[in-house]
This record gives structure tokens, C-alpha cells and sequence, in this order.
């Protein structure tokens, strides 16, 4: 009896799901074969340079334990620098959103983050933590910073006055009105600034391991990239980009997801 | 199941001495209150009044001359430039704000429990009181609902809910049946009139209706144009409970011809 708006029929759905699918698969197809027909005509015998589709397959093949194996420690590394941002993140947010004073002192520090080349302080985080994989958790974090303080703190300054009225007129203190009010009211805007850095988060772990070298043993997709560029082996140095492309885009899809299911029941930006 | 009380109204400048001896619920005593903003808005000019404990007191007056403001004194949630308003502070106040002010996030349900988790009713009583003052606003069959899926007037009613649900001993009431249709708005106010005779708490309404102002109160203030000075006050003898038959009746005419006229006084550019 609640819910009144009819939902459209599973078949029409079907249609809807496939027309919204198969335009950006025949996007893939057309270049595909215009990356082929390149790599046969221009580039014909010049596969270092673009090597086609064939040998892209066949190096993946070729490759798959090193591959897999990088893939999985640069998820790992993206995924530490990342979960440690968001909780940074959303922790100095709270901090600079109890009050004016704070936020005015602080906010600019926090752009810096923002502004800092990473590339170029990234010699200078090695120097501190090490040749190992806490160095590229490091610059994961660092990059994905601040876009979820900015959010987060957009989201908890953004409280309608009336609501913030309610809770004053009931006695509510600075933690359950942050808990049941702020924080909660904040999550649309939150969600927005964890997605811009899920895929940030993988570029950092990726530029980290540039950086380091081949100084953890195994190395993830960032090592691997150097050491396939060294060999001149172009189509393996295809296949490592593709997984990374790849990480990040499932990395940004599972927090989308997140998202959607968190404010599915009540924000327009989950609508659907 | 109701108890009028047996009306006793004759000085329209006093409140009505036998509304005092209802239990629980607050006299308030507004003494000299200005408020002008730091914006420079003056927005209340000296306003004295003063209200008997379990009393319906409507406010009309023209757009921006600082009912809400009013409204929001009373309730502690501004302080006055000057002068006073004096109530008992422990008393149980519920604010049914213009805009309905619900939480997106939680359902119908928790929305109507949210003020009594505030104040501490233990959870298994906070869910059979909700689901009562759902029932009495018509919202039953949508405690799963999310407030984006009902109308204006439903949320407005939801909010209305989340106020009595609380059992407040002073209900401030701004607006809340403007978003209404005119059927709903009936209905509710005979809703209200009756959730007000029952439990004896002491009503502070703001409206723009001035039939719903004498349909509902012992007293309705006339406010001026800003800054908010009050005109006049007008006594509505009528005994409670009250019928809507008494809506066609010529002293109910009578009486709302006389507040629209003073309203009429001075708020025209
Ligand atoms: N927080 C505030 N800061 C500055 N000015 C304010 C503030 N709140 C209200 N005002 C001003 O005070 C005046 C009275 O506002 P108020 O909301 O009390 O009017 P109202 O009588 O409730 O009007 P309406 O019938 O339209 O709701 C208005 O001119 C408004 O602009
Ligand atoms: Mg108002």
C-alpha cells in the first residue's frame, strides 16, 4: 500500500538493461578493430611501438601468475591507502566541522594536499618510510585525501537550520546530533568524494611503486610497467595498463554500488 | 473519553483562570520581547502576553512580522533582544516547524519516534506511541514509507505525528496545516482540537487561516506588519468540544469578520 509507483515489467526492463548496454559495446568493438587495422597497416612490423590485439592476448596469457600476482599487490597497497584516507579523512572533517575557527585555520593546509605534486614528493616519502610497499600505501593515501575531507566536510557543513533547531530544542549533545544528524545527512556528498578517490587511490599506488622500483620483491602493476617497458615487451606493458585501468574501474564501481545501497531508499543521486 | 472544560471567559486581556488547573501543562508569560536580528531586522516590537496553562492561543498577521520568531522564543531556540519570556523550563516542549523537517534517512516510522529517542522514552514504548499518533494523523500503512514517497500535506501530518507522539506539554504549532488540502486540513483540525482536549497541553499555533485560528482557540493575537507589535486580542467564547456545524453558525461569522478586520488595520502597503 506504501509503495504506489508501479514498477515497469521485467521484459521491458530486459530491453532497458541491453539498450543501455549495447551502445558503449559497439563503441568497444569499432576500437578494437580500428586498433587492429592500425597494427596491421601503419604499424605492421612495428610491434613495439603498437603491438595488436593478438599479441596483447598473448602476453596476457603468457603472463598471467606475474600479472595476477602484481594486479593483487597493487589492490592490496590501493586498497590500505584508500580505506586509511576514508577514515582520515572523514576523521579530520569531523574535526574542522565543530567549528568555524578550525575550518578557516585549517581548510587552506588541507587544499595544499591537493596542490602538492605527488610525483615530486614521492622521492621524499621513500626517504621516510622505505623502499617497501608502506611507501606506496603512503602516496595512495596522500592522493586520495583530500577530495574526501572536502566532501565530507561540504556534507556536514550542508545540515538544514530547522533540523539543526530540532535537535537543539530536544537537549541533543555534539555526538548524537553529529551521529543522528550531521553525519547521516552528510553520506550523499561523502559518497561523491569516495569515488573520485577510488580511483585516485590506485593512480597513487601505481605512481608509489614507479618510485620504488623494484624494491619490495614482488612489485605490483607499477614495477611490472617499468620492467616490461626495459624489456621492450610492448604488448605485456599493454596488458599490466589494461589491469590497471581495470583496478581502478572496479575500485570506483564497488564504492558506487556501496553507495547506491546506502541511499538507495532516499537520495535522488541513488534514484533508479 | 474527553473532558471540556467549562468555559469561564469574560476579560479578553486575562487568560481564562480555570484552563490553569489542567495538570502538566505550562503558563507562559511573554514580558516586553523585542528581537531584532544582527542583520538590523527588527523583527518583534515589545510583546506582552500572557498565556494560561493548557490554553490554545492562535497568532495571525501578515507575512514576515515575526510569528515564527515568536514562536521560536518561546521555544528557547532564539533569545529575545529585550525582555522575557518566562515558562517552565522542564516542561516538554515539541515544535511542529513551516517546513516539516523530517529525516530523509529514516523511515515514517523512525521519523515519528525520532523526538522521543532524543529525550529517552525506552524503545519499546517510543514504537507503540508512534504507531498511535501515526494512526491518528492517517498515516497508518506508511510507517515504511521514506518522507520523499509522501505528499507535502502527509509529511506536514508526519511531522504533526512526531510532535504529539512526544506528549509535550506545550505544543508550538507553526503553520503546520498550510501545505494541506482543505479536506485533510478539516479533518486534522478536528484532530488536533480533540488530541488538545484530551491531553491538556498548552497550544501556541501560528496560522494564515483565520477560520482554523477561532475554530481551534480561547484567544486569537492579532500581529501587525513588521515589526511585530500585537494588535488586538480576540476571545472565542465558544465551550469545547466544538462541532463543525458551529463553522456556519452567524457568531462564528461574526468572529472571523472581526479578526480578518483587524488584521485588515494596519498590514496594507
Ligand atoms: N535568523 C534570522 N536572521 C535575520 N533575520 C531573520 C532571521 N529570522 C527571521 N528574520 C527576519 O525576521 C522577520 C520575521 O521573520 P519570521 O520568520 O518570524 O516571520 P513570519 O511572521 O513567521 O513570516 P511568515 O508568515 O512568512 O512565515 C523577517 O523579516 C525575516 O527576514
Ligand atoms: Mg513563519
Amino acid at each position: 500500500m506504501a509503495q504506489t509507483i508501479s514498477l515497469p515489467q521485467a521484459g521491458a526492463r530486459a530491453k532497458s538493461a541491453l539498450s543501455t548496454a549495447l551502445p558503449p559495446i559497439l563503441v568497444a568493438l569499432l576500437a578494437l578493430s580500428f586498433w587492429y587495422l592500425l597494427s596491421i597497416t601503419v604499424y605492421a612490423g612495428k610491434g613495439y611501438l603498437l603491438p595488436g590485439p593478438r599479441e596483447v592476448a598473448d602476453a596476457f596469457v603468457e603472463n598471467g601468475a606475474t600479472i595476477m600476482a602484481a594486479t593483487l599487490t597493487t589492490l592490496k597497497e590501493a586498497m590500505l591507502g584508500y580505506l586509511t584516507a576514508i577514515g582520515l579523512g572523514v576523521l579530520i572533517a569531523a574535526i574542522l566541522s565543530q567549528s568555524r575557527v578550525l575550518e578557516r585555520s585549517f581548510y587552506p593546509y588541507a587544499v595544499l594536499l591537493q596542490t602538492v605534486p605527488v610525483v615530486a614528493i614521492a622521492p621524499l616519502i621513500v626517504l621516510w618510510f622505505g623502499y617497501n610497499d608502506l611507501s606506496v600505501i603512503v602516496i595512495s593515501l596522500i592522493i586520495s585525501l583530500f577530495p574526501i575531507i572536502n566532501n565530507t566536510l561540504l556534507g556536514l557543513r550542508s545540515t538544514s537550520r530547522t533540523l539543526v533547531e530540532l535537535f537543539a530544542m530536544h537537549h541533543t549533545s555534539r555526538i548524537i546530533s553529529f551521529w543522528k544528524l550531521r553525519l547521516p545527512g552528510a553520506l550523499p556528498s561523502m559518497m561523491a568524494g569516495l569515488k573520485i578517490s577510488a580511483g585516485l587511490s590506485v593512480i597513487g599506488a601505481i605512481v608509489g611503486e614507479f618510485i620504488i622500483g623494484s624494491g619490495n620483491s614482488q612489485g605490483g602493476l607499477g614495477v611490472q610497467i617499468i620492467f616490461a617497458q626495459g624489456r621492450m615487451y610492448t604488448a605485456l606493458l599493454f596488458a599490466e595498463v589494461i589491469c590497471a585501468t581495470l583496478l581502478g574501474f572496479v575500485f570506483f564501481s564497488v564504492v558506487s554500488l556501496l553507495g547506491h545501497f546506502l541511499l538507495r531508499h532516499w537520495h535522488e543521486s541513488a534514484a533508479d | 473519553m474527553r473532558k471540556p472544560p467549562p468555559l469561564a471567559a469574560v476579560d479578553p486581556a486575562a487568560p481564562p483562570p480555570n484552563l490553569a488547573k489542567r495538570p502538566g501543562a505550562v503558563p507562559i508569560a511573554l514580558q516586553g520581547l523585542s528581537k531584532q536580528f544582527g542583520t538590523g531586522v527588527q523583527a518583534l516590537d515589545t510583546i506582552n502576553f500572557d498565556i494560561a496553562g493548557g490554553e490554545f492561543i492562535s497568532i495571525v498577521g501578515p507575512s514576515g512580522c515575526g510569528k515564527s520568531t515568536l514562536l521560536r522564543i518561546v521555544a528557547g531556540l532564539v533569545e529575545p533582544t529585550t525582555g522575557a519570556c518566562e515558562r517552565a523550563r522542564n516542561a516538554t516542549a515539541a515544535f511542529v516547524f513551516q517546513d516539516a523537517a523530517l529525516l530523509p534517512w529514516r523511515t515514517v516510522s523512525r521519523n515519528a519516534e525520532l523526538l522521543m529517542e532524543l529525550e529517552g522514552v525506552p524503545a519499546p514504548e517510543r514504537g507503540s506511541r508512534a504507531a498511535e499518533a501515526l494512526k491518528l494523523v492517517g498515516l497508518a500503512g506508511f510507517e515504511r514509507s521514506y518522507p520523499h514517497q509522501l505528499s507535502g500535506g502527509m509529511r506536514m501530518r508526519l511531522s504533526l505525528a512526531r510532535a504529539l507522539a512526544l506528549r509535550p506539554d506545550l505544543m508550538l504549532l507553526d503553520e503546520p496545516l498550510a501545505a494541506v488540502d482543505e479536506l485533510t486540513r478539516d479533518v486534522l483540525q478536528e484532530e488536533l482540537s480533540q488530541l488538545w482536549q484530551m491531553a491538556g497541553f498548552t497550544a501556541l499555533l501560528v496560522t494564515h487561516n483565520v477560520h482554523e485560528a477561532v475554530y481551534l482557540s480561547n484567544r486569537v493575537v492579532v500581529m501587525s506588519a513588521r515589526p511585530g507589535r500585537i494588535l488586538k486580542v480576540i476571545q472565542v467564547p465558544f465551550p469545547f468540544p466544538r462541532s463543525p456545524e458551529l463553522r456556519s453558525t452567524a457568531a462564528f461569522a461574526k468572529l472571523t469578520g472581526d479578526v480578518s478586520a483587524a488584521l485588515r488595520q494596519r498590514d496594507h502597503i
